[in-house]
């Protein structure tokens, strides 16, 4: 666990100077790297600490997104008090979409997280109560202002989303070392030998879904300040998949490896323009080497020095 | 470990960053922010197209103001979500104006974007919010939803005496908007429009809405949306025998909607501006001449016209103004007049929109071409 | 009162494909427990696949019962084959591994497969020629039937009758019943597992590929992310009659085609999706077995 602090650290320190470095095409995409880091840190609290299966994440990324932007463009609320709220909602609304089928079987839960995640999108394309705007979404969200200082520059949001990223990466690991952070790896490990041990499983799956549905809300809410708008697209199937493999694919509960997944799945094609194109062929092919090569992920995590015949296999 | 990772991200950032400041000056960058790929994607890549064929023909002549002209393309999907990326990222690689974008919901949503950059924009979106806020970044190159209804409605009430209207969109702003204006243009002339839903863009399959159509028994069946499914209601209308007669708005006017018509695109009403093969311009068939002989093939639709016209207007305003300086060339252009323009003369008003116009009706043959029933 | 029967007509040929599709999905459920992702694009392969085919091979124009079934039959035959190797690549190194990591290389192989589509035909839509099937239209009444309605109706059922018989009545149906209780007894048993997996994808690919073909006739517009939404709706299905049940896909197939017709029609066509997948989630939360499943006790 150590191991993964000084990589925060680190990577912390070289992000917080990246801006110092380069211009504003750079910082936008160091921006979404962030935004979608944190995102994906909130899904693994889901999935890879807990074990949920959760594919359908993207609908509480949208639902923070969507209350700034709704707050901000129908209300005339500034969008500094539009953070609370975006956190609040879909806080609430994962507990109440979790609760009934949080009992669900693996692959159960899988597809009603997808369930939620398409009637979510279908819900905001319908335009409802007027509010949603339809399938081309909401425009013209304003900029962040404090005390009448505008920060609109592209290195003032990208500050404001290290800021929040710095924060999530401080509630993880506070996570990691109380009793919720040590009951969610027991529950992934084995949720019915965690039962029988006394361990509410299903209060601390709900923990873990509030916690990663606030932390994508916030999230969602610099997704909406960085781009002015928000629309379906940004939040469906496709996108809760791009997390779920993230997590999976990078390693779950690892720091480094949720980096590297998000690095890859979102940086890479900024940087490697001719590839865009076969960008998605190329990941399919990465996910599908990945998982039969390295199963655990890119950079698994370590968890002390259990002997290899002791550890067993999944068989779930 | 974490010497290598440090020495690593250090090098990375000053390679970027070195790479990035030698795309130094004495260029005029043209972002175009078009549907390149998606559902629309041969109108987005008609519109990429002709504005590099004008590009390279401005080049050839030395440029603008002694500098060379550059394109950057973003792609859009013709979704609203990656247009604002596409503004993002088109504004950061600090282009001068953006071409962009065909559909008014992937305009609208980078618009502001380029507002707050003072970036210029042009675009033929048609759906009339696009010039509610008088952005004095933004030029429409076509005309707008309200002038459309107005032909519409009268054609439909005042010529065809059509008894019973069945309108019908997508979900879309532009399509909600054009099938709104048309209906209130309608009642205006007591037209009688006995049904108006809207169909989900791209479910293909559309028969339970037309059945439901079909049992109130409409003269005429109405669709504001695109021709990627306007061909397909039209095909499953005749499959489910309702008689009644087909008139798309002007987004249907696409070769695609043709080809998923089928047998039953003869005899469809398509209204619209003038298409280019029938424009009177030498501008027009000069451009499609030069157009064919580079791409082979001609501009998918007028639209394509229309934001060509959009990007020579700026290129006008820059050599007139001898400036690159985007508020002085929008001041320009706010008074331009009369200049000529490959789909007619090109005259801005002082809230971006563009004066002029003239729809027609056309009736599509059985090979295909368009037949001038009304203009 | 016609306009019910016209929404069932519609309903019930939008539930024959619903079928075919969620067929392949059910199969491979039930012997590999494994949600086959890619199972949707493998549908739109064939649709692309098969226009290909019809279009350089025959030459387009021409039509004749035996030129549409020899497409039928080779874009079947290339599509099973497909889908054999994805079971190969893809899933058999993985059947030890965690069940997440078959999940995730199962949506790679979707993701491979759909992009592949894209690279090979490009990402435009491509439009299928409207003379395949006659367009005979039959009208009873106001009630208007196609006959390419009628044939996907009809050749659906035929599939279907043909592998019920196939699943209770031979040999191999019976192993893939087996397979699909317990693997390792199974294996006990003499059973050749690989054997009756790659069946399994050998059938589930080729119902898919007919469906496929189905979608691209009778919709013409065909684009290369089009598997997503077929499966995903399949999937539904699949899962609403029980998933693992053979019956149970055939017949939430036809159900969920029905459920959307009418919610198209009588409701209106913006939340058919919406109840769609509420549906689903209430079927998840009261009933995860599906109409025909039973539950299993699950062994600690």
């Amino acid at each position: 666990m150590r191991q993964s602090y000084k990589i925060a650290i680190i990577f912390l320190i070289v992000m917080g100077f990246f801006p110092l470095f380069s211009n504003s095409a750079w910082l936008a995409v160091g921006t979404t790297f962030l935004i979608y880091a944190i995102v994906a840190f909130s899904q693994d609290i889901i999935l890879g600490r807990a074990g949920a299966f959760q594919m359908g994440h993207a609908l509480f990324f949208g639902l923070g997104a969507y209350t700034t932007a709704i707050l901000n463009v129908h209300y005339g609320v500034p969008i500094i008090y539009t953070f609370i709220p975006a956190i609040i909602i879909p806080l609430f609304i994962g507990i109440a979409l979790a609760g009934p089928i949080i009992h669900l079987k693996g692959d159960y839960l899988l597809v009603a997280t997808i369930g939620f995640n398409i009637i979510f999108i279908q819900v905001i394309q319908n335009d409802i109560f007027g509010l949603t705007g339809g399938p081309n979404g909401i425009f013209g969200i304003d900029v962040v202002r404090i005390f009448g200082v505008e920060f609109m520059s592209q290195r003032a949001i990208y500050y404001m989303s290290f800021t929040l990223l710095a924060l999530t990466l401080l509630i993880m690991r506070n996570l990691d070392g109380s009793k919720y952070g040590r009951a969610m790896f027991y529950i992934n490990k084995d949720d019915i030998a965690a039962q029988s041990m006394g361990i509410n499983v299903r209060y601390y799956k709900l923990y873990a879904f509030a916690l990663g549905s606030a932390i994508a809300g916030a999230a969602g809410s610099m997704f909406a300040i960085q781009y002015s708008a928000v629309s379906p697209e940004a939040f469906n199937v496709i996108q809760s998949i791009m997390f779920f493999t993230i997590v999976l694919v990078g390693g779950s509960a690892s720091l480094p490896g949720v980096l590297i997944g998000t690095f890859v799945m979102f940086v890479l094609p900024e940087i490697f323009r001719e590839f865009q194109t076969a960008r998605y062929l190329v990941f399919g092919l990465a996910m599908i080497l990945t998982m039969i090569l390295r199963p655990r992920g890119v950079w698994p995590v370590k968890f002390g020095n259990i002997p290899n015949y002791l550890k067993k296999k999944d068989t779930k | 470990m974490k010497r290598t990772f440090l020495k690593l991200a250090t090098s990375i950032v000053a390679c970027s960053a070195l790479v990035a400041s030698l795309n130094a000056a004495d260029v005029i960058k043209i972002g175009v922010q078009a549907p390149i790929t998606g559902k629309y994607a041969n109108e987005g890549q008609s519109i990429d197209n002709g504005v590099r064929l004008i590009v390279d023909q401005y080049n050839a002549k030395g440029g603008v103001l002694g500098k060379k002209l550059e394109v950057v393309s973003c792609d859009d999907e013709g979704v609203a979500q990656k247009a604002a990326i596409c503004a993002r990222k088109l504004v950061n690689a600090g282009v001068l104006a953006v071409i962009g974008s065909y559909t008014s919901g992937a305009t609208e949503a980078a618009q502001p974007t380029y507002y707050r950059n003072g970036v210029l924009q042009t675009s033929d979106g048609t759906s009339d919010s696009l010039t509610k806020h008088k952005y004095w970044t933004f030029f429409r190159n076509s005309f707008p939803n309200s002038a459309e209804a107005e032909f519409t409605a009268n054609y439909f009430v005042n010529v065809k005496h059509y008894k019973k209207i069945a309108v019908l969109s997508d979900y879309s702003s532009y399509a909600t908007g054009l099938a709104d204006a048309t209906v209130k243009a309608l009642k205006k002339v007591n037209g009688n429009v006995i049904y108006r839903g809207k169909i989900k863009s791209g479910t293909q399959n559309f028969t339970a809405v037309l059945t439901k159509i079909k049992s109130l028994n409409p003269d005429v069946i109405y669709f504001s949306g695109y021709y990627n499914d306007g061909g397909l209601l039209r095909a499953q209308q005749i499959q489910l025998g309702i008689k009644a007669d087909f008139v798309g708005g002007d987004s249907n006017d696409n070769p695609d909607f043709m080809k998923l018509a089928g047998d039953s695109a003869k005899g469809t009403y398509l209204i619209n501006v003038p298409t280019p093969d029938i424009l009177p311009y030498d501008l027009a068939k000069k451009f499609l001449k030069d157009y064919k002989a580079k791409y082979g093939m001609m501009p998918a639709s007028i639209w394509t016209l229309l934001n060509i016209d959009g990007l020579r207007a700026v290129l006008h305003g820059v050599e007139q103004t001898k400036s690159t300086d985007t508020k002085k060339i929008s001041n320009f252009l706010h008074t331009l007049k009369g200049f000529p323009g490959i789909t007619g003369p090109v005259n801005f008003r002082s809230d971006g929109e563009r004066i002029g116009g003239g729809y027609m009706a056309y009736e599509v043959q059985a090979d295909n071409s368009y037949k001038i029933v009304y203009k | 009162m016609d306009i019910f029967l016209q929404q069932l007509i519609n309903g019930l040929t939008v539930g024959s494909l619903y079928a075919l599709v969620a067929l392949g999905y059910t199969m491979v459920y039930g012997v590999m427990k494994l949600i086959n992702f890619a199972h949707g694009d493998l549908v739109a392969l064939s649709a692309f696949a098969g226009l290909t085919i019809y279009v350089e091979i025959f030459g387009e124009g021409k039509n004749s019962i035996l030129l549409v079934l020899g497409v039928f039959v080779i874009t079947a035959l290339i599509i099973s084959l497909v889908g054999v190797l994805l079971e190969r690549l893809a899933y058999r190194p993985l059947r030890t591994a965690p069940r997440l990591s078959a999940v995730v290389s199962a949506l790679g192989a979707s993701l491979v497969i759909q992009n592949s589509i894209m690279l090979i035909w490009g990402p435009n839509m491509k439009i299928f020629p409207s003379n395949l099937f006659p367009s005979t239209v039959w009208n009873l009444s106001g009630v208007v039937f196609t006959f390419t309605q009628v044939m996907i109706m009809g050749i659906s059922a035929i599939l279907m009758v043909a592998l019920y018989i196939f699943i209770n009545k031979t040999k191999m149906g019976t192993a893939i019943r087996a397979t699909a209780i317990d693997q390792d007894a199974a294996k006990l048993m003499g059973i050749n597992v690989n054997k009756v997996i790659m069946t399994i994808f050998i059938i589930g690919s080729a119902l898919g590929a007919v469906a496929g073909l189905f979608i691209g006739i009778n919709y013409r517009g065909i684009t290369f992310d089009m598997g997503w939404t077929y499966g995903l709706n399949a999937f539904v299905a699949a899962i609403m009659g029980g998933i693992g049940n053979i019956p149970g896909a055939m017949l939430g197939g036809i159900l969920l085609g029905l459920f959307n017709a009418m919610i198209s029609g009588y409701i209106s066509s913006e939340w058919a999706e919406t109840f769609t997948f509420v549906l689903l989630v209430v079927i998840l939360i009261f009933r995860p077995t599906g109409i025909l499943g039973e539950t299993i006790a699950e062994k600690v």
